[in-house]
C-alpha cells in the first residue's frame, strides 16, 4: 500500500499549503489583486464628458493632473497635512511611551488602556468629539469665552485647527505602540553603563535611547503618513472646502463627478507617493543606521 | 553624586508625568466629550449643556435610517469575520506549515492590503463589482472588508505560531489520530487566541469601516448613516449613538481586551 500511495502523498503534500491558501485566494483574487489591476488599466482610460470613461491608452489623465495647479494644491496640502500629524504624533506620542515603559508603576496598565482606546472606538464619535471641542459654542470657544480671554468664537471648525488635531488624535496609537514596542526593548542597564562612562542624561538620551528606539520612531512614521494620506472621514466631517486634501477628492471624481480615469490616475498617483516614502524612508534609515537592522 | 542623579530622574520622571497626564487627557476627552453632550436638553452642540434631558436617546432610537444602518453593518460585520478568520487562519497555517515555491510573495502579498491606501482599493472594487453582476451593498462590503480582515487573522494567528511545536502534530499523528482529528484536537485549542482575537478584530474593523465600505455600500450602513448625518445635521443625536458605540467598544475591550493585548505585543515582539 505504501509503494502506491507514496507518490500520491508526495504531491498532496506539495499541495497541502495551497489547499490551505485556498479561502484566501478565493476572496483576494476577486476583491483585491483583480481591482488594484482594474485602477491602474482605468487610470489610461478616457473620461468622456458625455459618457461614462471611455476605453483608451493615454498618459492624458497623469498630464491633467500633475500640470492643474488645483490637483497640485490638493498633493501639497496631503502630503503637507500627513508630514504635520506624523511630527505631532510623534511629538505627543515619544513622551508618552518613554514615561510608559521607564517611569510609569502603578499608571501602566490605565496608560495602556487609554491608548488602545481610541483603536478601539468608532472614527465618526472621535470625529463628532472634535466637533464638539471646537464648535462655535464648544468647549474651547465656551471656556475661553467665559473666563474673558476672546469677546468674539474662535472659527476652528471645518478648518485646519480642528481637522489636524483630529487627525493627531486618530493616528496617535499607530505612533505609540511601535514606540512602546522599540523603547520597551532597551535594556535598562544601558542608563547606568552609559551614566557610569561620563554620559549626562541628556546624553545618554541622545546617543543611547534614541539611536536604539529609531526601528520604532521609522515604523510609526510610515504608519501614520500613509494612513493620514489616505484618510477621508477626518477631512470629510472637520475638513475646509478651501484646503482640499487627496482621498475627498478622489471620492468626489469617482462618485460625484463620475470621472472614473480621472479617479483612478489620482488614486495611482497616492499609491506612487505611499511606496515612494515607504523605500525612501526605509533606504535613507539603513544607509544612516546600517546596526539597526539587529535591533 | 548618586544622590544628585536620583533628584535629577525623579525632576524629570515628574515633568515627564505631566506632559504625559496632558497628553492622556487629549486622547479621552474627545471620546467623553460626547457621552455628556449626549444628555443635552438643546438641539445644538453646546458646552456647557443647558439642561438634562434624554431625547436624543429616543431620537436615536427611532431614527430608521439608524437602525437599518446597524443591522445591516451587523450582518457586514459577521460575514466578515466569519470568513476572515476561517481564511485568515488556513492561511496563516500554510505559511507557517510548509515551505513552498512563492511562500514569501504569498505572505506579502496576504500582508499587502494593510499597506494600501483605502480609497484606492475601495475605488478599485468599484470599478470590479459589476463585471461580477454585483451591486454596491451588503455582501459586496462584506466580501471587500475581507481584505484587511484575513490579513489581521492571519498576522495575530501566526504570531500565535511562532510559539507552536510542529512535532506535537507529528506525535498526534503517530498515535493514530487523523489529520482531521490532530487540527481539531491539536492545532486548533493551541491557536484558539489567536483566532478569536483575530475574529474580533476583523468584526469591529469591519464595524467601524468608512473608506471601502464608501464605494462598497450603498451608502446605509451605520459609520456611512452617521457621517451623512452629521454632514446634514450635528446635533446630539449622533452623540447619543456615540455613546452606545463607545459603550459597546469598552465592553468588548473589557471582556477580550486581555486576549487581544497578549496577543497584539507578543506579536510585536517577534517581529
Amino acid at each position: 500500500m505504501t509503494a502506491v500511495a507514496a507518490p500520491v502523498g508526495r504531491r498532496l503534500r506539495r499541495a497541502a499549503p495551497w489547499v490551505w491558501l485556498v479561502p484566501s485566494i478565493a476572496i483576494f483574487v476577486p476583491f483585491f489583486i483583480l481591482p488594484m489591476a482594474v485602477v491602474l488599466r482605468n487610470s489610461f482610460n478616457r473620461d468622456d464628458p458625455l459618457a461614462l470613461m471611455v476605453e483608451d491608452v493615454t498618459l492624458a489623465n497623469y498630464a491633467e493632473i500633475l500640470t492643474d495647479p488645483y490637483y497640485l494644491t490638493v498633493f501639497t496640502n496631503s502630503i503637507g497635512v500627513s508630514l504635520g500629524v506624523t511630527l505631532g504624533t510623534l511629538i505627543l506620542g515619544y513622551p508618552f511611551a518613554y514615561y510608559l515603559v521607564r517611569y510609569a508603576r502603578t499608571s501602566r496598565a490605565f496608560l495602556l488602556w487609554a491608548i488602545y482606546l481610541p483603536l478601539m472606538v468608532s472614527v465618526i464619535v472621535r470625529a463628532f468629539g472634535w466637533i464638539v471641542i471646537t464648535a462655535d459654542s464648544g468647549l474651547i470657544n465656551s471656556t475661553l469665552l467665559a473666563l474673558g480671554i476672546i469677546k468674539s468664537p474662535l472659527i476652528m471648525l471645518f478648518e485646519l485647527e480642528s481637522m489636524v488635531p483630529a487627525m493627531i488624535h486618530r493616528y496617535l496609537p499607530l505612533m505609540a505602540l511601535p514606540l512602546i514596542n522599540a523603547l520597551g526593548r532597551i535594556d535598562e542597564n544601558l542608563h547606568s553603563a552609559s551614566a557610569n562612562l561620563g554620559g549626562g542624561r541628556f546624553y545618554t538620551f541622545r546617543r543611547v535611547v534614541l539611536p536604539l528606539s529609531s526601528p520604532g520612531i521609522i515604523a510609526g512614521s510610515q504608519l501614520v503618513f500613509a494612513n493620514v494620506l489616505s484618510d477621508f472621514v477626518i477631512p470629510n466631517l472637520l475638513g475646509s472646502t478651501r484646503f482640499r486634501v487627496l482621498a475627498p477628492v478622489i471620492y468626489e471624481e469617482a462618485a460625484v463627478h463620475v470621472a472614473w480615469a480621472t479617479a483612478a490616475a489620482l488614486a495611482m498617483v497616492m499609491l506612487v507617493i505611499v511606496v515612494i516614502m515607504l523605500a525612501a524612508s526605509n533606504y535613507t534609515f539603513r544607509r544612516l543606521a546600517p546596526w539597526a537592522r539587529n535591533l | 553624586m548618586s544622590t544628585f542623579r536620583e533628584a535629577e530622574e525623579r525632576f524629570e520622571a515628574r515633568m515627564l508625568a505631566i506632559y504625559v497626564g496632558g497628553v492622556t487627557i487629549f486622547l479621552i476627552a474627545p471620546i467623553l466629550l460626547p457621552m455628556v453632550i449626549s444628555f443635552s436638553s438643546s438641539a445644538r452642540i453646546e458646552f456647557p449643556p443647558p439642561g438634562f434631558s434624554l431625547q436624543w436617546y429616543r431620537a436615536a432610537l427611532e431614527n430608521e435610517l439608524f437602525r437599518r444602518g446597524l443591522w445591516n453593518s451587523l450582518v457586514i460585520a459577521v460575514v466578515c469575520a466569519a470568513i476572515s478568520t476561517v481564511a485568515g487562519t488556513a492561511a496563516a497555517i500554510a505559511l507557517n506549515h510548509y515551505r513552498f515555491a512563492g511562500r514569501s510573495a504569498v505572505q506579502l502579498l496576504l500582508m499587502l492590503p494593510l499597506a494600501l491606501p483605502a480609497v484606492v482599493k475601495g475605488l478599485g472594487i468599484m470599478f470590479v463589482l459589476p463585471s461580477y453582476g454585483m451591486s454596491q451593498g451588503v455582501l459586496a462590503t462584506a466580501f471587500a472588508h475581507c481584505i484587511l480582515g484575513i490579513p489581521y487573522v492571519a498576522y495575530l494567528v501566526l504570531a500565535t505560531l511562532a510559539n507552536y511545536d510542529l512535532t506535537l502534530e507529528q506525535a498526534s499523528a503517530n498515535l493514530g489520530a487523523s489529520r482531521i482529528t490532530t487540527f481539531r484536537r491539536v492545532t486548533f485549542p493551541l491557536i484558539r487566541p489567536g483566532v478569536t482575537a483575530g475574529g474580533i478584530f476583523a468584526f469591529l474593523m469591519s464595524l467601524d469601516n468608512v473608506s471601502l465600505s464608501l464605494f462598497t455600500a450603498a451608502g446605509d450602513t451605520l459609520p456611512l448613516r452617521l457621517m451623512q448625518h452629521i454632514q446634514h445635521n450635528a446635533d446630539p443625536t449622533i452623540a447619543a449613538v456615540s455613546t452606545f458605540l463607545t459603550l459597546a467598544a469598552l465592553v468588548i475591550m473589557v471582556l477580550f481586551g486581555r486576549t487581544i493585548r497578549q496577543r497584539q505585543l507578543s506579536g510585536l515582539k517577534e517581529r
